[in-house]
Formats: structure tokens, C-alpha cells, sequence
């Protein structure tokens, strides 16, 4: 076994944020009446905040920070998202549960990427591909490689990116690792700290039973776990039949313009789902949640199944361009039921006729998109002597046959227009008479002819034989 | 933002010229032999925009087209009518040889619609021809449509009103359409690569422009008139 683990120390926070914040913000978690400062960003830290903090001091130090309370339920669904997204590398992905103790700061993930190394091309392709695909999710992360999860995580933390690919080079790596990087519990450091133990090799002198006795089996256990002496089972996250993610706003976004950070997020994550699946979809829901019913839902629907990030992104915009909020959006959500394999992959693999065909079901989406499915449209012929049933908008691209019929102009108007009688323009042609549709109500009996006008233009026009009325119906254009 | 994307329009100009002006264009024949002889490279060229200025509708105004958009939708590619003023009417683009399945219509309602939907279609490879009918139309966008069919290798044919004739366009070729005495007189108004002012009649029947002027005039005339200058 090989673990990557992904170590989020600002979770709690990004898990909150609408977008990458400049300003200084901190994470808050609420202990009785007390809220305490749990993770703080850059900008925050340069400022001298840090993690324990009393948010009222926090809040003296540095006037302007903005302090969102952490959730868990929020927290938790951004590790799914997260968890769904990295299956694409590795069919064994373990999650931390929200809170699993108090005093864990950094949420993780883990993926055993040993069994994936072959296909990647190695370690260091893996890692280059890994990350390349996890920066846009705009997500703070350390990574950390290592035969074991504790020891993954440990080494993330600490923030060495060189990998231990065998329990020897992780237990060279452990030996000079200070204390602070191990999980242990407040009481323990503080106590090993007076005992002047510093490093994790320096704790791994000392006699286990000493160990456990003075602080419990758990310290043994945690470090048999993290040197890989005890075997660590834990559940593994299972990749969903359908998709549904969801983002919760710390307050009301009052405009589509603010959600646009998250929209990329939550689709790079699912395009990653449909990558781990090997599957492609044709249609996915989001829906914008406001504090009163009906939410909005936008459906994005496309010719053929697919799973590009940059056609999502664009088709999703298209909609949301022409949507209007009521109200402010207090959460969004993206699902998806129905799976196919992609009838064309990415873009980048297939050349010629392939990307062609893709481009052209972009565009046709694009546009259907933004003018709707009424606005993108075919033509057929329809075998019906009355010249408007003998066309149809065509919209599902059937081969169609063609009926043959007389000499008939390019332009038809949608309804005939009625023309005075007296500035009627000259008849040039013999009528063509035409009587049908007496079997159903839309009877007509005319008299067609050509007509040309003064100012040159040649006419369809009819004279309706039961009142004798003229129209123009149609234009030699 | 208007000065980044005015800088960034320079940047494509700049491109294209260092390109050069021999950049392989196809061109499909007009179907009207004396319009090909005016037109460089015999026929509509690809990569660009031809504006048409027809004085009134019901004047061969699309038929003009139809040789060559039956000629594409018979190919590999694909056309599309874009805000067209009134019904595409299928029996007869039928009975002028076009193959439906290939043929699109968008009925794009608001002028930027319209020219948004142009633009996509020009820059789509699939599509070989793109036929707009925009309510309105400034310099600006015309050469974003120019752009457009660049990158897509198609050509973009925009209906105008015939008042535009007076104002100056970026397209590659402009064509004035006038009916008289039941005839079409296209004016060559401007014309890359080749000479303005060729003066093109054929008559106006029911049928093909082609096919009817074999009936009515043996051959169509080519009369030069005098230079009045490029108008764009």
C-alpha cells in the first residue's frame, strides 16, 4: 500500500468561501459562549492571527477580518465532492469524518495510489497530473506519500513533499520530525515537551510499556499505526450511483455573478466524478436554493454525452446569463442521474472527423442554450398541398423524405398577409388552383399566382375563393 | 475592456497580415457564370464576410445563394439561416437542391442574439456557410464576424438594408441588389482581391437564377461601369 494524503488545512474555511478572499479571514469555531479562531488564510496569518485565538482578540488585533463560523455539514460535503472528484485516480479513497476529534485540525484525504502508479507512469507523472487537476478546484493543500495513513498525513503536514515509499525511508523521515506534526493530544506534547522529547524518534526511544502506561494505549497505538507496526482499517469512501452535490453560502449571495467561483469549483468536481466512472452525461440540474420555494433550476441539457469542464462551464453560464434571482441564493446544488459513456472523449485525444463532430455539437448546444430549444431548429418537407403544412421545423434531425412539388417561392410568410385590392401588383402567371384540407378544419380553396411589383419584387399571392379576397403569402427572394 | 479587446483585434489583424495574403481560400462557384468572373478566385470565397444590399425582398436575394449553399449542405458541411425575415420555405429549398439535413435555421429575436449566433456558427469548422439577416449591424461587428470566419474557415454572407451602401465595411465583398424591369442587377460594390464596380443582370423568373436567364437571355451581361470606388 502507497498513500497519498491530501492534508486541507483551511477546509473549514474554504469550505465556506464563495471565492479566493484577499482580505484577511478566519474559520470560527463556537465552544460555549466562546468562539474560538480555528483556521486563518494567508492574508490573516500575515497579520498575526492564529488558530486558538479568542475571535474577540482576533477581531481587536485585525479590525477588518472577516470571521465566518465553520460548519460541519458544510465541511463534510465539500470532502464528498472531494472524495468523488479523486476517485478518478484511485478506486480507494478514505475520508476523515467531520470532527473525528477535537483537536484534529486538518482534515484529510487518502488515496492509495500504489495500485495506480503503472497506469500513471510512475510516481512523479501521478503527482504532476494529481495536482494539475486539484489546483483549479482552489482548494490550500499538502501532500504527503507514505506506506501508511497516519505517516502520509504526518509527512503532509510537516510538509514534505519527498515521498517514503518504504516503511524504512518513512521511518527515516519520522526520526527527525518534531512532535507538533504527530496527532497527539494537547496534555501529551505539553508533558513530553518537559520530559525534553522533541522528535518522533526521540519518542520512539522511549519503552512502549513506559508509553502506555503514563498516557494511555492510545499514544501506542498511533504511533504502531503511523510507523505501520499496527494495521489502521478504516471505511472506504464509496463513489455514489448518482451525483449530487451540494454548496451552502455563509450568507446570501444576492447576485449569479457571486456564485461563479463556486459554479467552477463544483463542476471541476464532477467532472472528475465522471472521470472515476468512466462515464460521460448528457444533461445535469443545478439549482440555486433561495430562503423561499420555488428555487431555481437551471437544466443544461447537450446533444451527447460528455464530460468537459470548459462545454459544462460555458452551457451553465449560457442559462445563467438569462436567469433572474428573486432572491439571494443560499445554497447550490448539482446533480445528475443519467450516465453514458461519452460518444467523444477528450478533445485532445481525437483528432479530425471526431473533433469535428464535437465542435459542431458544441456549438448547436451553445446556441440552443442561449435561444432555446425553439430558437436552433431544421427544416422538412411535408407532402401537403396546403403551402403551410407542406413544411415543418424539424428537431430531431431525421432522415426525412422529399415530396416533390410545383414551383414554389424561398420565402413564405407566417400567416398570409391581405392585400387592398386596389394596389393589387400585376399578375403575371396562370392561378394555381389549390383545395385541400377539407378533412380536417383547416380547409382552404385559393387561386395562386405570381405577381410582380413597381419596385421589381415577384409575389405569391392568392385569391381566397370563397369571399375573394387577395393576400401575399410568399416572396421570390 | 474596449481598449484590451481593441488591442486584442490589432493582435489578430497583425497575425493575419504576417500570414500573408496568399492564405488558401476555397472557393464555391455562384452558379452565375459572370458573378464568378467578377468575383476573385472564381466563386464565394471562404474565410470571409459578403454583404448583401438589396434595395426590396422577392428579388432572387437568396437565390442568389442557393447554387452554392446546395452545393454545401451536399458536401460534408453544414449552413445556416440565421434571424431570417420570414419562412425558410422547404419545398422550395428542396427543389433548389439543398439537402434539409445539413441546413439550420436559428430564429435569433434581438440583433445581438443574431449577431452571437453568427459569430458561433462562422467560427464552427462544421459549418461552411453561415446566411444572417441582422436587424442591425455596425463596422465593429462586421469585422468580428471577419474574424470568425477566419477561424472557421466559412463564409458569412449579411443581409443589410441597401441605405448601408453608403457607409464603409470591413466585409471582403459587398454586392448592391436592384431589381428593374424584371431583372436583378447586382452591383459589385467592393470586392477584395479583385475589381469593384462589375455591374451583373440576370433576369428574375421562379426558378434558379441560372436556369432562367438560359431561357431568357442567352448569356448574362458583364457591363463595366464607371469606378465610383470602393465603398468600403
Amino acid at each position: 500500500m502507497l498513500w497519498l494524503c491530501i492534508c486541507l488545512p483551511l477546509l473549514p474555511l474554504e469550505a465556506l468561501q464563495p471565492r479566493t478572499m484577499e482580505t484577511p479571514s478566519v474559520a470560527t469555531r463556537r465552544q460555549g459562549n466562546v468562539q474560538w479562531v480555528w483556521c486563518c488564510n494567508a492574508p490573516a496569518t500575515q497579520a498575526g492571527l492564529q488558530p486558538g485565538m479568542n475571535l474577540t482578540t482576533a477581531m481587536a488585533a485585525v479590525p477588518g477580518v472577516l470571521a465566518l463560523e465553520s460548519s460541519d455539514s458544510a465541511q463534510q460535503e465539500a470532502m464528498k465532492r472531494l472524495a468523488a472528484w479523486a476517485y478518478q485516480f484511485s478506486s480507494t479513497v478514505i475520508i476523515t469524518p467531520a470532527r473525528s476529534r477535537p483537536d484534529d485540525s486538518a482534515p484529510a484525504l487518502w488515496l492509495e495510489i500504489g495500485a495506480s502508479l503503472r497506469l500513471f507512469g510512475g510516481l512523479r507523472p501521478l503527482i504532476t497530473q494529481f495536482e494539475a487537476a486539484l489546483e483549479p478546484l482552489g482548494y490550500s493543500y499538502r501532500l504527503g506519500v507514505a506506506p501508511t495513513l497516519e505517516g502520509a498525513s504526518a509527512l503532509a503536514r510537516a510538509g514534505i513533499r519527498k515521498a517514503a515509499t518504504t516503511l524504512t525511508a518513512l521511518q527515516a523521515r519520522l526520526k527527525q520530525l518534531p512532535l507538533q506534526f504527530l496527532l497527539l493530544q494537547t496534555a501529551t506534547s505539553q508533558q513530553l515537551m518537559t520530559l525534553g522529547v522533541e522528535t518522533t524518534g526521540e519518542l520512539q526511544r522511549l519503552a512502549p510499556a513506559d508509553l502506555a502506561r503514563r498516557f494511555g494505549p492510545e499514544l501506542c497505538d498511533y504511533l504502531g499505526r503511523l510507523t505501520g507496526a499496527r494495521p489502521d482499517p478504516r471505511p472506504l469512501y464509496r463513489l455514489p450511483p448518482r451525483y449530487h452535490a451540494r454548496f451552502e453560502f455563509d450568507s446570501p449571495v444576492m447576485h449569479v455573478d457571486g456564485i461563479a467561483f463556486v459554479l467552477r469549483r463544483l463542476l471541476h468536481e464532477f467532472v472528475g466524478f465522471l472521470r472515476a466512472r468512466d462515464t460521460g452525461t448528457q444533461s445535469f440540474t443545478l439549482t440555486l436554493l433561495h430562503r423561499e420555494k420555488p428555487h431555481t433550476e437551471i437544466g443544461v441539457r447537450m446533444a451527447a454525452p460528455q464530460r468537459n469542464f470548459e462545454q459544462f462551464l460555458l452551457l451553465t453560464n449560457e442559462h445563467l446569463q438569462r436567469t433572474q434571482t428573486r432572491s439571494g441564493i443560499l445554497a447550490m446544488e448539482l446533480r445528475a442521474d443519467h450516465f453514458a459513456a461519452p460518444s467523444v472523449m477528450n478533445n485532445d485525444l481525437l483528432a479530425g472527423k471526431a473533433e469535428h463532430g464535437d465542435t459542431f455539437n458544441h456549438t448547436i448546444e451553445r446556441l440552443t442554450a442561449r435561444l432555446g430549444e425553439q430558437g436552433v431548429h431544421g427544416l422538412r418537407a411535408q407532402a401537403d398541398h396546403r403551402p403551410e403544412a407542406s413544411w415543418a421545423p424539424e428537431h430531431d434531425r431525421r432522415q426525412t423524405t422529399s415530396p416533390s412539388f410545383p414551383v414554389r417561392p424561398p420565402w413564405l410568410l407566417p400567416a398570409p398577409q391581405r392585400l387592398s385590392p386596389s394596389t393589387l401588383p400585376t399578375l403575371i402567371s396562370k392561378p394555381e388552383r389549390i383545395a385541400a384540407g377539407w378533412w380536417d378544419t383547416a380547409d382552404i380553396q385559393r387561386d395562386y399566382f405570381l405577381a410582380r411589383t413597381r419596385s421589381g419584387a415577384l409575389w405569391w399571392i392568392f385569391q381566397d375563393r370563397r369571399d375573394g379576397s387577395w393576400h401575399l403569402h410568399g416572396l421570390w427572394s | 475592456m474596449n481598449a484590451a479587446r481593441t488591442a486584442d483585434e490589432v493582435l489578430q489583424q497583425l497575425a493575419q497580415a504576417c500570414r500573408g495574403p496568399d492564405r488558401q481560400r476555397q472557393h464555391v462557384p455562384s452558379g452565375l457564370n459572370a458573378l464568378d468572373v467578377a468575383l476573385p478566385g472564381g466563386g464565394w470565397p471562404s474565410a470571409s464576410i459578403v454583404e448583401l444590399l438589396p434595395t426590396c425582398h422577392g428579388i432572387g436575394e437568396l437565390r442568389l445563394l442557393l447554387p452554392a449553399l446546395a452545393r454545401i449542405t451536399r458536401s460534408e458541411r453544414h449552413v445556416a439561416l440565421v434571424a431570417p425575415p420570414y419562412i425558410p420555405f422547404a419545398p422550395a429549398l428542396l427543389q433548389h437542391g439543398l439537402k434539409l439535413a445539413q441546413l439550420w435555421v436559428i430564429a435569433a429575436t434581438s440583433p445581438a442574439d443574431a449577431l452571437w449566433s453568427t459569430e458561433q456558427l462562422l467560427r464552427c469548422k462544421s459549418f461552411g456557410m453561415v446566411v444572417a439577416w441582422p436587424a442591425q449591424v455596425q463596422d465593429r461587428a462586421v469585422h468580428r464576424l471577419q474574424l470568425a470566419a477566419e477561424a472557421g474557415d466559412s463564409t458569412g454572407f449579411i443581409y443589410r438594408p441597401s441605405a448601408a451602401a453608403r457607409e464603409a465595411s470591413p466585409a471582403a465583398i459587398r454586392l448592391q441588389l436592384h431589381a428593374h424591369a424584371g431583372v436583378l442587377q447586382v452591383k459589385v460594390l467592393k470586392c477584395r482581391g479583385g475589381r469593384s464596380g462589375a455591374l451583373i443582370s440576370t433576369p428574375i423568373g421562379t426558378g434558379s437564377l441560372q436556369e432562367h436567364e438560359a431561357v431568357a437571355a442567352p448569356q448574362p451581361s458583364i457591363t463595366p461601369v464607371e469606378a465610383t470606388g470602393s465603398a468600403g
